[in-house]
């Protein structure tokens, strides 16, 4: 499990994230939503340790991470930031073999090819294997880099908007592809989503940030409900609930607060 | 995909340095060849500095049309000639002796790199592009007092100095050539294990980092290892300026690989034929009336330009 205590976080005197104490269920998929500017991604940021916290501590598994070596924080902890840019001419293969680095230190044995292999089957990325990154669609190079990810076999997985400029059937691929990563294997999918339909039907926890701090935390049905969405955007929400799941109308409901 | 096959290139280089040897020595074993045995030496280990220096200077910024030059390494090298012939006139040279002038550029620049990292990276600050642009600053101060030193020497003096702003592979002692080749290997030797931990820092301080890699760490090693080649292709042959963009450019368009194991010893190649090319050409075709450094300018440039045009995306 991973918990973070008192987390706070400040650029010069600017708070974006204070006293934040959150813990996330291990083998669960927990979105973190909220407005703009809530501090979700420098949340995940820490977790992934890409920032340092200003005050407050995050523990994995009780441990401090602070302590543990990055080269084996890497082995258990995954991330992915959006849309990742670099000029590197590489393959889809080529990309997802990096995931094993951690392990391999560039020396690919059997067992990472597996790996690899693994990783991009389960993306069904076979037909792309040696197709070039920037002369695929966008869904495509999102759907190769969260390979990467996969393949890096790690507990946990920290997405920054993976869902950021995609088509809507990209979206629900990559969305039933990390539910089935909680499901089938077991791993602890923490991520920054804006849809809140998404979050709504794909996760199992969700935790709302506003202002640098925690605004609700708790299972999808105690979140989404119209009222507490409703104060966590200041918009007018409408919750349809039904068999196939929820539905968030956010879009021409009336009494808009403000 | 590779385009050329390493052994061809590689023959090339040997091709070429061998023709470089023997073409009308008369194969006087006694003087040109032993002669010519040391300006090719400082081809070599020159060459090997900037390929290496340049193609791990571009995976560290992410960025491929910067080389070293911009952290002021040769800014410092030029002030510190400045300075000597403005202290001691033309007579410097003599009271140094080559050994002393060589061994006293390769510490002052080591020690320039060893004080702007100190002080860029205090408390923890990790931006690159930060570096750079005090890196950039500080080569324009550097320079102003450069012009500042050269404008208060006399005429002759100056053409002593201006010698020493272009690349020449004559200048080369043996001993200085020994002390090059330890540090070099010393350079490769740290090296040669983390190869992919350089073509993991190519994706960046995010993507290396969640990948396990202790960048900041890392680049300030990385760093401190291209100032140490910097420091010795500049001191051995004097300021190359951007020919490193040339050799860095033409390996990746040529091996078409991210892979530091195959673009590192390619840019070797390329850079060593460069420089044999244009050694060749000044001394047998324009008769020494012209220098490298031009040639070299030239040359690069109009094939650069030209691979640029051919493969457009592709470089």
């Amino acid at each position: 499990m991973i918990s973070v205590n008192n987390l706070s976080k400040t650029y010069g005197t600017k708070p974006v994230l204070s006293n934040v104490t959150v813990a996330f269920p291990s083998s669960r998929l927990t979105s973190l939503i909220g407005p703009n500017g809530a501090g979700k991604t420098t949340l995940l940021m820490m977790l992934a340790r890409l920032l340092e916290p200003s005050s407050g501590s995050i523990l994995l598994d009780g441990r401090e991470t602070s302590s543990i070596k990055l080269s084996n924080y890497a082995k258990r902890v995954a991330t992915l930031r959006q849309s990742p840019d670099f000029n590197l001419r590489l393959t889809v293969e080529e990309l997802v073999a990096f995931g094993r680095f951690p392990y391999s230190r560039g020396m690919l044995t059997a067992d990472d090819q597996h790996a690899i292999n693994e990783a991009i089957s389960f993306l069904t990325l076979d037909s792309l294997r040696g197709a070039y990154l920037d002369e695929i669609s966008g869904g495509q190079r999102q759907m190769a880099f969260l390979a990467m990810t996969i393949a890096q076999q790690t507990e946990y997985l920290l997405l920054d908007e993976p869902l950021n400029n995609l088509d809507i059937k990209h979206a629900v691929q990559i969305m039933r592809a990390l539910r089935r990563l909680c499901d089938e294997q077991g791993r602890t999918v923490i991520l920054v989503v804006h849809d809140i339909n998404f979050a709504a039907n794909y996760s199992d926890h969700i935790v709302a940030m506003k202002d640098g701090t925690v605004h609700c935390i708790g299972a999808v049905p105690e979140i989404v409900s119209e009222q507490k969405l409703q104060q966590l955007y200041d918009l007018a929400f409408k919750v349809i609930h039904d068999k196939q799941g929820y539905l968030c109308n956010y879009f021409t409901t009336s009494g808009e607060q403000e | 995909m590779r385009l050329i096959p390493r052994y061809i290139l590689w023959a090339g280089v040997i091709v070429l340095a061998l023709t470089f040897l023997l073409l009308n020595s008369g194969l006087d074993f006694t003087y040109v060849i032993p002669k010519r045995l040391g300006r090719l030496a400082a081809m070599v280990i020159g060459g090997v500095c900037i390929a290496w220096s340049s193609i791990m200077f571009q995976t560290i910024t992410g960025n491929r049309i910067l080389t070293p030059a911009i952290m002021g390494y040769e800014a410092v090298y030029l002030l510190l000639q400045s300075l000597l012939v403005m202290a001691m006139g033309a007579q410097s040279l003599v009271i140094l002796g080559a050994n002393g002038n060589f061994s006293l550029s390769v510490l002052l620049m080591l020690a320039y790199s060893w004080a702007i990292h100190r002080w860029l990276f205090r408390n923890g600050r990790q931006n690159v592009y930060f570096l750079l642009l005090m890196g950039l600053v500080l080569t324009m101060v550097i320079s102003t007092f450069t012009q500042f030193a050269q404008f208060s020497v006399s005429p002759g003096e100056f053409s002593v100095l201006l010698s020493f702003s272009q690349p020449s592979f004559g200048r080369a002692k043996p001993e200085q050539l020994i002390i090059s080749c330890i540090l070099v290997a010393t350079v490769w030797l740290s090296i040669r294990k983390n190869l992919p931990m350089l073509d993991v820092l190519s994706l960046g301080r995010d993507q290396a980092i969640s990948l396990g890699v202790n960048y900041q760490r890392s680049v300030q090693r990385y760093l401190a290892l291209i100032a140490v080649l910097v420091a010795v292709s500049t001191s051995l042959l004097g300021p190359t300026a951007f020919m490193g963009i040339f050799v860095a450019n033409t390996t990746y368009a040529l091996t078409r690989s991210f892979r530091h194991r195959i673009t590192l010893p390619m840019g070797c190649a390329i850079a060593i034929s460069i420089f044999i090319v244009a050694q060749l050409a000044v001394e047998h075709i324009f008769n020494y009336r012209t220098t490298v450094g031009i040639l070299v300018n030239l040359v690069c440039g109009a094939w650069f330009l030209m691979l640029m045009v051919r493969t457009r995306a592709g470089a």
